[in-house]
């Protein structure tokens, strides 16, 4: 019983005994340290890697039965209990396709660039405080290597925009690296006038700054938090966001001539980005894994679905915005009003 | 600059009013219908297939084998009709009546032509089948009985017609 409880509330301890345990153990054998801190990474990365598919089946699945709320119907539900087991079908129909590669691809860059999508997603997961201890590497410059990071998967979408040999894939690529870059800077802006009122950039401490509901940094920052959403939601490329997929304008944008499993991976690294987007702005404004009762890793998953659910309904009610206006919306309203916000906090935060 | 603020504000409570549509309309109830288990409840004009009903009053059909809609029938789907005969001599009533439903188009003209009201679109709509022989139909024998609103409705369409020749007889 104590233990159960010691592993849902102080996950931290019970990981720091368990390793020191498996050190102990390993001196014994006089075998060198580098390969057991090695199997615990590998280890590490696969509970990462194995949370991110389950819960990417779950984020679409969970997608899905929300838009079918907004639009006033029923969404999946044959496969499974209430179509539980409908994207895991849809996995598997996916996986088993013929992969089809158009004849005049680039046939290496066309390859890479779902994986260059997906890697940066996956590297995130770095520095996200999935519960008490629960990090995989509580970094010094956390925010700072997530946006560093998220940045890199331009890239991807750009060459498989380029790779595809394709006009709409080229346009859905151009359009999303425009778009990346410029809803960038309101949203460094944001995590910047965070960062002043938490002063470090470690994950831990930004979240230890808001150990009362009352300074949870959304009470601090109300347009700051919105921003955030609507930079994050731009930044993954969803509706109204959505420019480089744009199925009326592009067919499918830069996913055009993708099939099969790399397709999927387009999908996966989508999904992600949404929950990472979320998990971020849970951490920054919400006050990470930490409330009452409840485990934190509990806390953190429900405050994410919240975020998550807010930035569906935001996708179901608004339709996707013109591209002139999207450059626009971004530098002549939202940096300026970062900005503002970025001076005032500091203002506010130097004086009081 | 003031412009610049009002165009904020009211994109802002633009923005809030598109989102409270929508939520509201997540609170209503879903209006799919679940079809293989829950069946449609179809318009009482509905074109289904042909049926030729039995009158529950008489207990028997109501043709006359007159033949009117099978002039009328667009596609000739109102392959052949045969009378009964008795004592050598051919009555007025229909022995076969033999309707092609794979070139039917559900334009119901033979059923607005039937001076009789005999034959009316039923509402059965999964026809499909893997032969093309069982879509030949033969519509007497079937003895169909037409159940609920249809009924009646069908049944209004003869007696408005006899009570108006019992008027023109007076």
């Amino acid at each position: 019983m104590e233990l159960i409880k010691d592993i849902l509330y102080n996950t931290d301890k019970i990981l720091k005994d368990f390793y020191n345990w498996a050190y102990k153990l390993w001196s014994s054998f006089n075998l060198p340290f580098f390969i057991l801190d090695i199997v615990f990474y590998l280890l590490i990365t696969l509970a990462v890697a194995a949370f991110l598919v389950f819960n990417a089946l779950f984020i679409i699945y969970y997608d899905r039965k929300v838009a079918a709320k907004f639009q006033v119907r029923y969404g999946p539900n044959r496969v499974g209990y209430k179509g539980i087991l409908q994207t895991v079908a849809d996995t598997i129909k996916l996986l088993i396709k013929e992969d089809i590669n158009a004849d005049k691809v680039d046939k290496i860059v066309f390859f890479l660039a779902p994986f260059l999508v997906f890697i940066p997603s996956f590297l995130v997961f770095l520095v996200i405080p999935f519960g008490k201890g629960l990090i995989p590497a509580d970094l010094n410059i956390g925010i700072l290597y997530v946006l560093a990071i998220t940045g890199l998967s331009v890239l991807g979408i750009l060459s498989a925009g380029w790779a595809s040999n394709n006009k709409y894939s080229l346009i859905g690529g151009m359009r999303s690296a425009a778009q990346i870059i410029s809803y960038e800077i309101p949203m460094v802006l944001v995590i910047l006038s965070v960062l002043l009122l938490s002063g470090s950039l470690k994950m831990g401490d930004i979240i230890n700054a808001q150990s009362s509901i009352s300074k949870w940094f959304i009470f601090v920052q109300p347009i700051g938090f919105i921003l955030f959403l609507i930079a994050g939601n731009a930044e993954i490329n969803r509706a109204p966001f959505d420019l480089p997929e744009a199925e009326s304008e592009l067919v499918s944008g830069f996913i055009t001539e993708y099939s099969a499993m790399k397709f999927a991976f387009f999908f996966l690294a989508e999904y992600t980005n949404l929950f990472l987007t979320s998990a971020i702005a849970t951490t920054l404004f919400l006050g990470g894994w930490q409330g009452p009762f409840l485990p934190p890793f509990v806390w953190f998953i429900i405050k994410t679905y919240l975020v998550i659910t807010l930035l569906m309904w935001f996708r179901w009610t608004f339709p996707r915005i013109r591209v002139d206006h999207l450059m626009e919306f971004s530098w002549k309203y939202l940096t300026p009003i970062a900005f503002v916000n970025l001076i005032a906090t500091a203002i506010l935060v130097k004086f009081i | 600059m003031i412009k610049y603020i009002k165009n904020i504000i009211t994109g802002i409570i633009s923005l809030c009013e598109g989102l409270s549509v929508t939520l509201k309309h997540v609170f209503r109830k879903p209006i799919t219908l679940q079809y293989p288990e829950q069946k449609p409840d179809l318009q009482l004009r509905y074109r289904g297939r042909l049926v030729m009903p039995v009158d529950p009053e008489k207990n028997d059909i109501r043709c006359t084998a007159c033949m009117i809609c099978a002039k009328v029938c667009p596609n000739h789907s109102i392959l052949e009709i045969e009378k009964v005969i008795e004592d050598g001599k051919p009555k007025p009533k229909a022995k076969k009546y033999i309707y092609n439903l794979g070139t039917c188009m559900f334009c119901n003209l033979c059923v607005e032509a039937c001076p009789f009201a005999a034959i009316i679109m039923s509402d059965e709509y999964a026809l499909a089948n893997e032969d093309k022989e069982k879509l030949i139909l033969e519509l007497v024998s079937e003895k169909y009985n037409l159940t609920g609103k249809k009924l009646n409705w069908w049944k209004s369409k003869f007696k408005d017609e006899t009570i108006n020749k019992e008027k023109v007889q007076k």
